[in-house]
């Protein structure tokens, strides 16, 4: 019996010195948050997940959404981490161009809080629903701002923006490029006739299904934005996986499709005479758009570059 | 085999060895690499700048949750294998850690608005949930560990229908709980330590006072009931035991597979089938696995975090196979 229990106290050993290397962390952490305290001045920053200090202007800014990337650029910063899910084709052109060099810090899903560390940034800017679990960790780093982006639809967007622009400290700045951004979505709206009556319906299509984006949804309520009806008024969800009855049901006059790989459901559904009934399909308004554009940017600039996408397939086209 | 050559006590010195190496190892892997140097100067309370902080906030914390979470199914994974008198019981096919998942997935997906304290609570009560629903329908004056099994597999196919079915009407926000159903130690830090801690430093040293319990147990109802042994209070007691060990480990780090199941089968192969070895075995085993999983998540393709849960899998699901085939031929 005494052999057992040594085995037992093998173990205990094992898991008390792990937790001894504990002892040690705390102060590290203390260190870390006086070094933050000297600041010019501070203003406090309410988002979803409380309120922030921030303190001057943030010059190292790291971004775990795209729509933030996008913020950050309307205002002229760019970010020296983004979560760019290790592929920088994902930054849609018209920002890359924008922004400089930066770090890529992995997935949005996951990004790696080691490498957000060893940038030092002074402002890290996550979203809601796929970062509230690692707020604390990601508020020792560096001052730390939630905001909603995956969950957003336009008017949300518009408003991260402005917490964004209040957080960098360019409250006008921000104004100005707001102001600019609503009158580029002024002319986009002057674009679209008053008795436009076509329904709409932008969608990610995968080889796993086919995604709608109703009115609620970013592209959705973007597009409704500008006078453009979205073919789903209805349902809970902003995203709907729907099969092709429903999709038929729904029948929009326009398809925008965000196609995620060459093989999709759609390339099945085209063989079926029900989906060369959609009107869409029988007006040739079926138009393919670029996913990262269209449903993973979220932010002002992607907007207009969206608007001017569907304002050039829907009506310049036909000139 | 000669490898039961070896004294079991001398295998659990060598797996104790192995684990405090592979912990210090762990320590220096990731997408920025820490000098073992640097290491030791942080330990000796030396001023290492930005690898303290990496170490002290990142690093520790998910280490001594891979020793904690590896404890806690791994001999969660031996005593259900030692109840049910079934080399296939695990955590994972009893339902428990379905149940945690369904509920922590309907919790991140329709309440996500949530305090974020929510999700453990919601995943260790799922857990707990399941283990009623297996004892209303399992125990009738007792339980046969044949039943046991069976009702556990139907659960489990029950919640993880659940599962389905969520991921399938909430597309979007799937993507974040898919992350915790797949298991992972990143983003974890000390205050889910703490949270964890009590219950798998506490339930521990009792499993090892009942290990002589699970002996008897797994000659069989008949020899142990002949021995003395109060059999269905016993298996009750440990199954509890189990469901605390593992529904507490899953509710923080998220359904983590496989490891509940192989490191109990691959500590069996060194220590023989004595509970006093095979459950801190077991648990050493189980650290091992997930300190290795973890660190190949952080490191191979580093800044991309791969779930620890993914790599579990990729080294679980082959080894289970091998295994398999062995008992076939035995």
């Amino acid at each position: 019996m005494k052999k057992q229990w040594t085995a037992f106290f093998m173990l205990l050993f094992v898991l008390f010195l792990a937790a001894c290397g504990n002892a040690n962390d705390e102060q590290t952490v203390e260190d870390e948050g006086d070094k933050n305290q000297e600041s010019e001045e501070t203003r406090v920053i309410k988002h979803e997940m409380g309120e922030t200090e921030i303190s001057g202007t943030p010059e190292k800014v790291v971004a775990l959404e795209f729509s933030f990337v996008d913020n950050l650029a309307s205002l002229g910063v760019s970010p020296v981490g983004i979560a760019d899910d290790n592929d920088k084709e994902r930054i849609i052109e018209p920002i890359r161009e924008e922004i400089e060099d930066y770090t890529s810090v992995g997935t949005r899903k996951q990004p790696s809080l080691e490498v957000i560390s060893s940038l030092q940034p002074d402002l890290i800017i996550a979203d809601m629903q796929r970062h509230k679990d690692i707020y604390d960790q990601l508020s020792e780093i560096a001052p730390t701002i939630i905001l909603p982006s995956l969950a957003a639809d336009y008017e949300g967007i518009i408003d991260s923006f402005q917490t964004v622009s209040k957080a960098m400290g360019m409250e006008d700045k921000g104004e100005e490029v707001l102001a600019e951004h609503q009158q580029k979505m002024e002319e986009l709206r002057a674009q679209v006739p008053e008795d436009e009556d076509r329904t709409v319906l932008p969608a990610v299509v995968a080889d796993s299904g086919y995604y709608a984006h109703n009115m609620e949804s970013y592209t959705g309520s973007l597009l409704e934005s500008i006078g453009l009806k979205n073919a789903i008024q209805s349902g809970d969800d902003r995203y709907n996986k729907i099969n092709l009855e429903q999709l038929v049901e729904f029948n929009p006059d326009v398809l925008f499709h965000m196609s995620a790989g060459d093989e999709t459901v759609v390339t099945e559904w085209e063989n079926n005479s029900l989906y060369q009934d959609i009107s869409a399909v029988k007006n040739d308004e079926v138009h393919e758009v670029d996913r990262n554009m269209w449903s993973r940017f979220r932010g002002l600039i992607s907007s207009e570059k969206i608007l001017e996408d569907a304002v050039q397939y829907l009506y310049e086209e036909q000139k | 085999m000669n490898l039961k050559k070896i004294s079991p006590l001398a295998w659990i010195l060598f797996l104790s060895i192995l684990t405090l190496l592979g912990a210090f190892l762990s320590i220096g892997i990731g997408a920025v690499f820490i000098d073992p140097a640097v290491i030791l100067h942080y330990f000796t309370g030396g001023n290492v700048e930005n690898s303290g902080f990496i170490i002290g906030n990142f690093r520790l914390p998910r280490i001594v949750m891979c020793l904690l979470v590896g404890t806690g199914l791994g001999i969660s994974g031996a005593i259900l294998q030692g109840v049910v008198r079934n080399p296939l019981a695990s955590p994972d096919v009893i339902g428990i850690t379905k149940g945690a998942g369904l509920s922590a997935a309907a919790v991140i997906i329709l309440f996500p608005e949530l305090p974020v304290i929510g999700l453990p609570i919601a995943a260790f009560f799922g857990a707990g949930l399941v283990t009623v629903g297996l004892y209303l329908f399992a125990f009738r004056k007792g339980v046969q560990p044949a039943t046991l099994a069976l009702v556990g597999i139907a659960l489990g196919a029950i919640c993880q229908a659940g599962i389905q079915f969520l991921t399938i009407k909430f597309p979007i926000e799937t993507n974040a709980a898919l992350v915790w159903l797949t298991g992972s130690v990143w983003g974890k830090d000390w205050g889910d330590v703490w949270l964890l801690a009590p219950w798998i430093l506490i339930v521990t040293p009792i499993t090892f006072a009942l290990a002589p319990k699970l002996d008897v147990l797994s000659l069989g109802d008949d020899v142990a009931e002949g021995l003395g042994e109060p059999v269905q209070k016993a298996r009750l007691l440990l199954l509890i035991i189990a469901v605390l060990l593992a529904g507490s480990s899953v509710a923080i780090v998220g359904t983590l597979g496989f490891v509940g199941l192989i490191a109990p089968h691959i500590a069996r192969q060194l220590v023989g089938n004595r509970h006093a070895y095979l459950l801190p075995a077991s648990a050493l085993v189980g650290i091992l696995l997930l300190l290795l999983a973890d660190d190949l998540g952080r490191g191979l393709f580093p800044p991309t975090e791969v779930p620890a849960g993914i790599f579990t899998a990729i080294i679980g699901a082959p080894y289970f196979l091998f295994l398999l085939r062995k008992l076939q031929k035995s």
